[in-house]
């Protein structure tokens, strides 16, 4: 069989599939969209950053505009939404069954093709948070299973609780912005906490007498030191990066300095947290535990928690068993809640047949003054049809 | 193919005269075919190989592809042109010329940035402050992206650099530049610093084998001969 095309017959059962997927959105009330296949490389590359780059294919026209080929549906459709609505907070719902295209550095097989379809919805601005995350993991459920896919298994994460968790700890508010940053990248993340525990801010290479004699309370002052630094060594300031941006770091250093290094408690609180897995309601146990052994009160997002959980019980999907990962959702930086992944039998878990997940900061990252709320997922379609067929040898 | 190896030497510039007088180093007298700017030319003595002369840049696709069984270039162009490298090529002798370090450079006025890590707080900030992310300017995008991920920074954003890297941050194309240098003396110039752990590659030119090419035993041969040949200029130089 060949690898890179499909067969005439893989074909019509994907076209079959994608319909019915489409049919299963639309009777729910989201409105079918196609954005364009060709979207601004810049956009992209903004959002989702230079990671994302590696798989996708970018091209110059003409003109000399850096395009691509649109590497997932998401941001073309958060892009469509604002196009439609002055107001981005306007609520809506859309679904999509289109091609996206990704470089696939292992090379290409059935399950990782670089043109692949993606049946998916997006919703915008609904009031309820936790009723919408549920709402949607509920239909792409009932999609797959009218599609024919009986057994799955749900995988899922939340990454509000970690900002719960991390908002319930005392410490200087950029610490935690910090924290919040690099927890994306499981080894810089380790290496922060270190250093938040240790203070230490020697050996990094930074001017130390310069720092030592900054105050963080007089920025004006700072800006003065550095300059009169730079002066001494002969050095102009060239760029787009002002002086008062590399005062303004060098003040955080000098807090930093001045500052009680993070308690080993603390740190270790976080690790624990970062550490958990457990099916999905007794992981909600064993989190509010563990912030009770340390008196931290992260009531607030673990009842989030049960909430959605509690929307879903109700849709008719036995979640309580569902695999929770307080780690799940590191690798995909836009999404800031709730996160899930759909695993077919048959199929390897790293190869998921759905996945999405809640993600309100994407739009103010790029376009709009506030964040809008915003869920959304999407079924990988030549997945679904190697899951089907594997299902029915 | 003919049957004969196939060796890919640098056309033109200070990389082809380097490896002119490294192959006459090694007792190789190159020798153009046909008009004095024919792309083809063979080795005195050595009727078993045929020489393509290309530009740098294309030897290492060469390579990657098995269209050329041999070729000289710079360990940064096969780095950056095959991403997996060790699994398309063998590096099998470094040959002394062609030195340039692969650096990641930011204006020296940065005093709050030292390290790769350092970079990775600044883009935070930055972010904020320009609603956009730090601009990264090279022509070393593979090479970027990689040491960038494994040294945890990713706020950033690569724009695609064809020359006068250095000159991009003062110019405000780019905030920081991935590039090659030799003394150092060009970035200073032009009020850069290499981070203190921003040497990603010290590179210099390579005789390279390519794995994708077909090697009958006869070509081994040869290889192996040329790769010896090398080894004993490389020892008489050392000497």
């Amino acid at each position: 069989m060949s690898t890179t095309a499909a067969t005439t017959a893989d074909m019509g059962a994907l076209d079959g599939l994608a319909q019915r997927l489409v049919a299963a959105f639309t009777r729910s009330g989201y409105e079918r969209v196609e954005p364009a296949i060709i979207q601004p490389a810049d956009l992209f590359l903004d959002v989702v950053g230079e990671a994302l780059r590696a798989r996708t294919y970018v091209f110059t026209d003409p003109d000399g505009a850096e395009l691509c080929l649109r590497p997932d549906l998401t941001v073309p459709t958060c892009r469509l939404h604002l196009e439609r609505h002055s107001d981005p907070g306007t609520p809506a719902r859309y679904c999509y069954s289109a091609s996206a295209f990704r470089y696939q550095p292992a090379g290409v097989d059935r399950v990782h093709p670089r043109e692949f379809h993606q049946a998916g919805i997006e919703s915008f601005a609904a009031p309820d948070r936790e009723g919408d995350d549920a709402a949607v993991l509920a239909l792409i459920v009932a999609a797959l299973s009218e599609a024919g896919l009986g057994k799955l298994e749900i995988r899922i994460g939340d990454l509000g609780l970690f900002a719960a968790l991390i908002q319930a700890l005392p410490m200087p508010e950029r610490w935690r912005t910090r924290l919040k940053h690099q927890f994306w990248r499981p080894e810089a993340f380790r290496a922060e906490l270190l250093r938040l525990t240790s203070g230490a801010t020697q050996a990094t290479g930074l001017p130390h007498d310069l720092i030592g004699r900054i105050d963080p309370a007089d920025p004006a002052g700072a800006e003065a030191m550095v300059l009169e630094h730079l002066d001494r060594a002969g050095c102009e300031l060239i760029g787009t990066r002002k002086l008062a941006e590399i005062a303004a770091r060098l003040i955080d250093e000098a807090a930093d300095l001045r500052e009680e290094p993070l308690p080993a408690q603390t740190a270790a609180l976080i690790e624990s947290y970062v550490a958990v897995k457990a099916p999905a309601r007794a992981a909600v146990d064993r989190l509010a535990q563990l912030g009770r052994s340390r008196g931290v009160d992260l009531s607030a997002g673990l009842d989030a928690f049960a909430r959605r959980l509690d929307r879903i019980e109700a849709a008719g999907i036995d979640i309580a068993g569902a695999a929770f990962s307080a780690e799940f959702g590191r690798d995909l930086e836009y999404y800031t809640g709730f996160v899930f992944e759909i695993i077919a039998p048959g199929l390897d878990s790293r190869s998921p047949v759905a996945g999405g997940g809640r993600y309100d900061g994407l739009l103010s990252e790029v376009w709009t003054p506030r964040p809008v709320p915003a869920v959304g997922a999407s079924i990988h379609t030549e997945r679904l049809l190697a899951a089907l067929q594997e299902a029915a040898p | 193919m003919n049957g004969k190896l196939i060796l890919a030497l640098p056309s033109k510039g200070r990389l082809m005269e380097q490896c002119n007088a490294a192959l006459a180093g090694a007792g190789l007298s190159v020798v153009r075919n046909g008009p004095a700017r024919g792309y083809k030319g063979e080795i005195e003595g050595w009727p078993g190989i045929e020489v393509n002369f290309v530009s740098s840049s294309e030897i290492a696709q060469l390579l990657r592809t098995g269209a050329a069984h041999l070729g000289i270039t710079g360990e940064d162009l096969i780095r950056e042109s095959i991403a997996d490298a060790e699994e398309r090529v063998r590096f099998v002798a470094p040959l002394g010329f062609g030195f340039a370090d692969v650096v990641v450079a930011v204006p020296a006025c940065w005093l709050d940035v030292q390290r790769m890590a350092d970079l990775e707080q600044m883009s935070l900030l930055f972010r904020r402050v320009h609603e956009r992310r730090v601009r990264v300017a090279t022509k070393y995008m593979n090479l970027t992206r990689c040491f960038f991920a494994q040294a945890g920074v990713t706020g950033y954003r690569i724009v695609e650099s064809l020359g006068a890297t250095e000159g991009a941050p003062a110019a405000g194309l780019a905030e920081l530049i991935v590039d090659i240098t030799t003394t150092g003396a060009t970035l200073k110039a032009n009020g850069l610093k290499v981070l203190d752990d921003g040497v990603i590659l010290k590179s210099q030119a390579n005789l390279v084998a390519s794995l994708a090419a077909g090697w009958s035993p006869g070509l081994a041969s040869i290889k192996a001969q040329i790769a010896a040949r090398f080894a004993g200029a490389a020892k008489g130089a050392a000497r």
